[in-house]
């Protein structure tokens, strides 16, 4: 990774944000029906970002220990657990099986 | 469930555990980037100044499986699009002066803005984004830190659990949106798209297709009263 290619990334990266956050914005206060559909994009992308983190390895879809993890930590979610002890109960159960079961 | 009852409030608990999660975060993210840049200082400088974990993850990803420089700038600028759809998600609950907003919108993450929107005023939405965001450099900083001066002593990260830290994070962030209807939704479209995409679509897009769980959500009817 060169200098000039962390630049080039870094622009492209701040470049999307702050498209975002100008022509994303306007286009919501021009239509009201974006402001719903704003509100549920946090929902939708998170969402698929658990699913890359959680289900795939590379470009394939996977499942090993880390389902393990984010399922206790499911579970935590749904009894309103504090947030802490739901990260470290994920990575506790993810590392207690890898160790268990030598993966 | 009316909106009082479904909030992510940021008290004391919420920010460790974002600080965790990024301290985490950042060791594993940065131990991988100093193996393949092989300098301590870029490794930091890329750190600060892309200030997207998984653009430099997806770049390396693609030099790694043997892609041209420009093939693997492209999927790193393709995997931070969640971001600018994100930072559109924060600017519509801002009333704040341009630079406020600039500034917001770079630093616009999940955590920080999947917790900002769900607060009931835009000084709320404000103040909470600003809190977690500094709970996430908090964070990120000393994980970087770790990561990259003593990597070599922490070992495999993964033999820890770290890479099921993030996921659990981003869990418990959306976990409140996903006791409401369209929430549920929203979430269950978004990741099924992504989960289906994932070994056609090229890195990056499963992400950005994802958008279309939130379009699908807004067809559920929601009973009078709740959100």
């Amino acid at each position: 990774m060169t200098w000039l290619v962390i630049a080039l990334l870094a622009a492209g990266v701040a470049l999307q944000r702050l498209a975002g956050m100008f022509v994303g914005t306007a286009l919501i206060a021009r239509f009201p029906a974006f402001e719903r559909l704003a509100s549920l994009i946090p929902a939708a992308v998170v969402s698929a970002v658990i699913v890359q983190l959680t289900f795939t390895s590379k470009s394939s879809l996977v499942i090993d220990e880390r389902l393990a993890g984010v399922a206790v930590a499911g579970f935590l979610v749904w009894r309103r657990a504090p947030m802490v002890v739901t990260i470290v109960a994920a990575a506790a159960v993810t590392a207690f099986i890898r160790a268990a079961f030598g993966l | 469930m009316a909106d009082a009852d479904l909030r992510v409030k940021p008290d004391w608990g919420v920010l460790t555990g974002i600080a965790f999660t990024f301290f985490a975060l950042g060791v594993t993210v940065n131990v991988l980037v100093l193996e393949r840049v092989g300098s301590e200082i870029k490794t930091v400088v890329a750190a600060i100044v892309v200030n997207s974990a998984t653009s430099e993850l997806a770049y390396l990803a693609v030099r790694d499986a043997g892609g041209s420089v420009l093939a693997a700038l492209i999927a790193g600028w393709v995997v931070a699009s969640r971001f600018g759809l994100l930072a559109a998600g924060l600017g519509g609950r801002l009333q704040v002066g341009r630079l406020h907003r600039a500034l917001a919108g770079l630093q616009s993450f999940d955590p920080n803005v999947g917790v900002a929107v769900q607060q009931p005023t835009s000084h709320g939405v404000m103040r909470v984004f600003w809190m977690v965001t500094l709970a996430m450099h908090a964070g990120w900083w000393s994980g970087t830190f770790v990561g990259v001066f003593l990597g070599n002593i922490i070992g495999d990260a993964d033999r820890l659990g770290l890479d099921a830290v993030f996921p659990a994070l981003m869990l418990a962030v959306i976990g409140n949106l996903l006791r409401q209807r369209q929430g549920m939704t929203a979430a269950l479209a978004g990741g099924g798209l992504c989960a289906v995409l994932v070994p056609i679509a090229p890195a990056g897009v499963p992400i950005i297709v994802s958008l279309v769980g939130a379009a699908i959500a807004m067809r559920v009817r929601v009973p009078e009263g709740t959100t």
